[in-house]
């Protein structure tokens, strides 16, 4: 390589680097000087102080969020592990009927934001839901049979979130698997049980482990349940501690940035776990024949058991939840589902959403935010993956900042956002270029994952061969790089612009009555008790997010591109 | 005694393509019998191969072992794959990356619903499996810490440990380098002879079938072209597809000069202009359009100059390219307009556009079509 090729590199990288440290480093740096200092009413720093951290060891009500937490993290963690685990055994390795079913399921949920999806099931299994509303019916009783705004609720309305998204990873898991190994158990003797016991369980047993360190990662930082389901019962976990401290009057910042911090160091030792296990996950890729096709186990009569069981999945996880969208969104006010009911359905809170100001509003500034945001985010990852895949100046470096904000949960990157720029004097705080700005700090690791898979698949003799031919490194970067990975762009770009729509956590602290996007605007109106223009507009959105969930998924399919992604 | 009768599996639509499957495909095959199923991708060979294991249910067809009846459509009766006391190498080996290569072949050992194996037994008989197959001492190594050829070695010693009435090998030796696979060749048929077990082995790869089979079954578009031993797959190939896919014949065109019964020898007007004397393995009337395949290196070269040897076809022709292959050399010929290729041993030199006799006994010549 020529010495203006290596120049151009560096200076890209050089470029990337200052870009990257003031995004990734400030958040974390207020967090820490918050949770060790002293303020004044101004906001004005006015002492050292390790009281923050102090109160958390004392503090009774702590120690009760850190354990909810756990308990709740652990227990959907377990669930959607299960459900999505076994559904896409099923789907990707047996002959079970309906799997479309399982695929209609996961597209959907991608597309629907999660404070929607809580929102039903808030109803479903609430005090005047169906499930309540029949065992009043059948036992006659006034009571409930079942409290949602308990421990139990948060852990049940969680795993479903997450199922389908188990279903998704796992799946792939099960595609890539070598079926000659089951194909030589049983060749070996091994009944079907033996064989899912002896051979495809330890098997997918790295992956598996990888997976729910994931997920419990993610509901250690799920905000929506907690949020919604457990406050009201007076459950609280790390995350509703945190938002608590924040919106409280006055705030209690220090509090906040104290937890947030032991959230983080929480997180980064588990993600360091999640890099072990999953590098350990590669360990088992084997040798596949030449004349490899996946071939799925003949379940016999059982294929109709898998089958009700995709087909109950699909009821449970998204027919229900939906069609109790469809009802609230019917009704001039919450009521149970009945006779009477169907009498007061009305679409006036459909033309509400298209006549009434704001809902228009609303929507384009959801759009335009995520799509901003997944802009620059896949403009950063495209040259930074690049560079940190072909082990370019400073790459590891490079990767490393970019993937740094992976250690915060949602909500305390939001209060570290809105930190850091309560102190820039600069008129950002309030408008929606905070929370866009929150958007590209949150979702840049995963731009980075799209990017840098998609470079490990673009063989290096490719750039090579054009540099020989002459090509300078811009040349090379225009001409070869940029055009093969599109794909892999592409689908990073709808990925990060469907999951900034979907998350509540960020933007909650951020978004102004100015400046509100769909998730937030949700929430306050579940809130305020608004629930049939919610419903109808929740359900119009998701219309529109399942459209481009579908293309998302036909990006990934053309491309290739198989990453762990939200 | 593996008797297999009417067997068909037919994926997809029903005509004759590539698509894959099987079609009314019967052979017996004594104890003992090293058995190649030899084709291109698609012919059928694999599929064949996964009904006698159980790993595919057949449309139809009858498979047993002895009396032991395995699969009978009629009777709708077909025991299940496990329960078949088959011994199977995958084309991937599929050696369980999570054990070691002692559990890896005991496994068989320890799933058996027939018989229970006492630990010791257990012991006795992974040792033995692992010194049959050249890797005593191995059983501690964790699985993931093979290479290639030992991978392969595990595979087959899984595959014979619960002492097996039929070996199954798909392609065993297509993932392993050129330099291995003509070692394990010459291994596999060693042991497979020690052991004296009936093998059923699929490959595309025409030099291992010829070099390790007693049988051979070539296999196109679902149905068997020709089943015999490799010397007369070889040498008396049945169709223009058998005699093109075993090695590289030379096919020639031409006219059947008078009516020649199936295994008779007749003349051949060939379309050169010369006539020849050759073997029919197929019979043709007096006018019919006729193919001959010659083995090049079935053909000697003389100076155009010597005088044929009796009972030899002759013809004449001009060197036109030569290439030396160490072992032996290869000589394209054109005689009378049409290209002939030829390999001699490789000490003969003969000079681009020099004028040659060719020569070649009549029955190594054979109409096939």
């Amino acid at each position: 390589m020529n010495f203006s090729a290596i120049d151009a590199r560096v200076i890209i990288a050089i470029v990337l680097g200052v870009l990257l440290t003031g995004l990734m480093v400030p958040p974390l740096w207020i967090l820490i000087l918050d949770s060790l200092t002293t303020t004044d009413a101004m906001g004005d720093i006015t002492g050292w102080t390790a009281s923050h951290f102090g109160k958390l060891l004392t503090d009774k009500r702590a120690a009760i969020s850190l354990w909810n937490s756990l308990v709740f993290a652990t227990g959907s963690t377990v669930l959607s592990l299960l459900t999505g685990g076994v559904l896409a055994w099923l789907v990707e390795r047996t002959n079970a009927p309906l799997k479309i079913l399982a695929y209609v399921v996961s597209i959907i949920s991608l597309g629907t934001p999660y404070v929607l999806h809580v929102i039903a099931w808030l109803f479903l299994l609430g005090k005047v839901g169906p499930l309540n509303d029949i065992y009043r019916q059948i036992t006659g009783s006034t009571g409930i049979l079942f409290n949602v705004n308990s421990m139990t609720g948060m852990i049940l309305i969680e795993g479903f979130l997450w199922s389908p998204l188990v279903f998704l990873l796992l799946g792939s898991t099960f595609r890539a698997a070598n079926a000659d190994m089951e194909e030589a158990a049983r060749m070996s003797g091994a009944s079907v049980l033996d064989t899912i016991r002896r051979v495809t369980l330890p098997l997918a047993m790295p992956s598996l482990l990888a997976l729910a360190m994931f997920v419990f990662i993610r509901a250690i930082g799920g905000f929506e349940v907690p949020a919604l389901v457990g406050m009201p019962g007076r459950i609280y976990v790390l995350t509703t501690d945190v938002y608590e401290s924040t919106v409280s009057v006055p705030p209690d910042l220090g509090h906040a940035a104290a937890f947030s911090i032991v959230m983080v160091i929480v997180v980064g030792i588990l993600l360091a776990f999640y890099g072990r296990l999953s590098k350990n996950a590669e360990r088992y890729h084997s040798i596949t024949g030449k004349g490899y096709r996946p071939r799925p186990f003949d379940l016999g009569r059982g294929r109709w058991i898998a089958g009700g069981l995709i087909l109950f999945n699909f009821v449970v996880v998204l027919l229900l939840p939906l069609l109790t969208l469809a009802w609230m969104s019917f009704l001039p006010f919450l009521r149970a589902i009945s006779l009477a009911g169907f009498a007061s359905l009305t679409t006036k809170n459909y033309k509400a959403v298209f006549t009434a100001h704001g809902y228009v509003d609303l929507a384009i500034n959801s759009l335009t935010v995520a799509a901003a945001a997944a802009t620059v985010i896949m403009a950063i990852a495209a040259l930074a993956g690049w560079i940190a895949g072909r082990n370019g100046p400073g790459g590891r470096i490079l990767d490393q900042l970019a993937t740094l904000s992976l250690v915060f949960p949602g909500i305390c990157l939001g209060v570290a956002v809105m930190e850091v720029w309560l102190r820039i004097p600069l008129p950002i705080y309030g408008t929606l270029w905070i929370i866009a700005i929150a958007y590209v700090i949150r979702f840049m690791p995963f731009g980075m994952r799209y990017v840098y898979a998609g470079v490990l698949q673009l063989h290096k003799e490719l750039e090579e061969a054009a540099g020989v031919a002459g090509g300078s490194t811009l040349t090379i970067m225009r001409r070869i790089v940029a055009p093969l990975l599109t794909p892999a762009l592409v689908a990073g770009w709808l990925f990060i612009f469907l999951i900034a729509n979907k998350e509540l956590a960020i933007a909650v602290l951020l978004a102004s009555p100015k400046s509100q996007v769909i998730a937030v605007a949700i929430f306050d109106q579940w809130v305020n008790g608004q629930g049939g223009e919610l419903a109808a507009f929740g359900l119009l959105w998701t219309v529109l997010m399942t459209a481009i969930a579908t293309l998302f998924f036909a990006a990934t399919r053309r491309g290739g591109v198989d990453v762990h992604g939200n | 005694m593996l008797t297999v009768r009417g067997l068909s599996k037919i994926y997809g639509d029903r005509t004759d393509t590539a698509a894959g499957g099987v079609r009314e495909f019967s052979f017996e095959l004594p104890p003992g019998t090293f058995f190649t199923l030899l084709g291109p991708s698609g012919c059928g060979k694999t599929t064949t191969l996964r009904c006698i294991a159980g790993l595919e249910r057949p449309d139809t067809g009858h498979i047993a072992i002895g009396d032991t009846v395995l699969h009978d459509s009629i009777a709708g009766h077909s025991v299940p794959l496990n329960r078949r006391g088959i011994g199977m190498v995958f084309q991937s080996y599929a050696i369980w990356p999570h054990m070691t290569v002692f559990e890896n072949i005991a496994f068989p050992l320890r799933v058996s619903k027939d018989h229970r194996y006492a630990r010791e037994d257990i012991s006795r008989m992974v040792a033995d499996a692992l010194q049959t197959v050249g890797l005593a001492g191995y059983g501690d190594r964790p699985a993931t810490r093979l290479s290639g050829g030992q991978q392969q070695r595990v595979a087959l010693a899984r595959a014979i440990v619960h002492k097996p009435r039929l070996l199954l090998l798909d392609e065993p030796l297509s993932n392993l380098d050129a330099a291995l696979r003509e070692e394990m060749r010459i291994e596999l048929r060693r042991l497979q002879q020690q052991i004296g077990l009936t093998t059923v082995y699929v490959t595309h790869d025409q030099s291992e079938a010829l070099a390790m089979s007693d049988q051979i079954a070539v296999m196109e578009l679902g149905r068997v072209a020709q089943m015999g031993d490799p010397r007369t797959i070889y040498f008396r190939p049945a169709s223009e597809f058998v005699a093109s896919f075993i090695g590289a014949a030379n096919l020639l065109r031409g006219t059947a000069l008078a009516p020649a019964a199936a295994g008779a020898s007749g003349s051949v007007h060939l379309d050169n202009g010369v006539i020849v004397t050759c073997l029919f393995a197929r019979a043709a009337t007096a006018g019919q359009e006729v193919t001959l395949s010659l083995r090049p290196e079935s053909v000697a070269l003389s100076p155009v100059s010597d005088r044929p040897g009796p009972g030899l076809n002759s013809l004449e022709g001009t060197v036109t390219a030569e290439s030396f292959l160490g072992g032996s050399a290869r000589y394209d010929v054109v005689t009378g307009g049409r290209l002939l290729r030829v390999s001699v041993p490789s000490e003969i030199a003969i000079a681009i556009g020099a004028a040659v006799r060719l020569t070649f006994p009549r029955d190594a010549a054979v109409v096939v079509g």
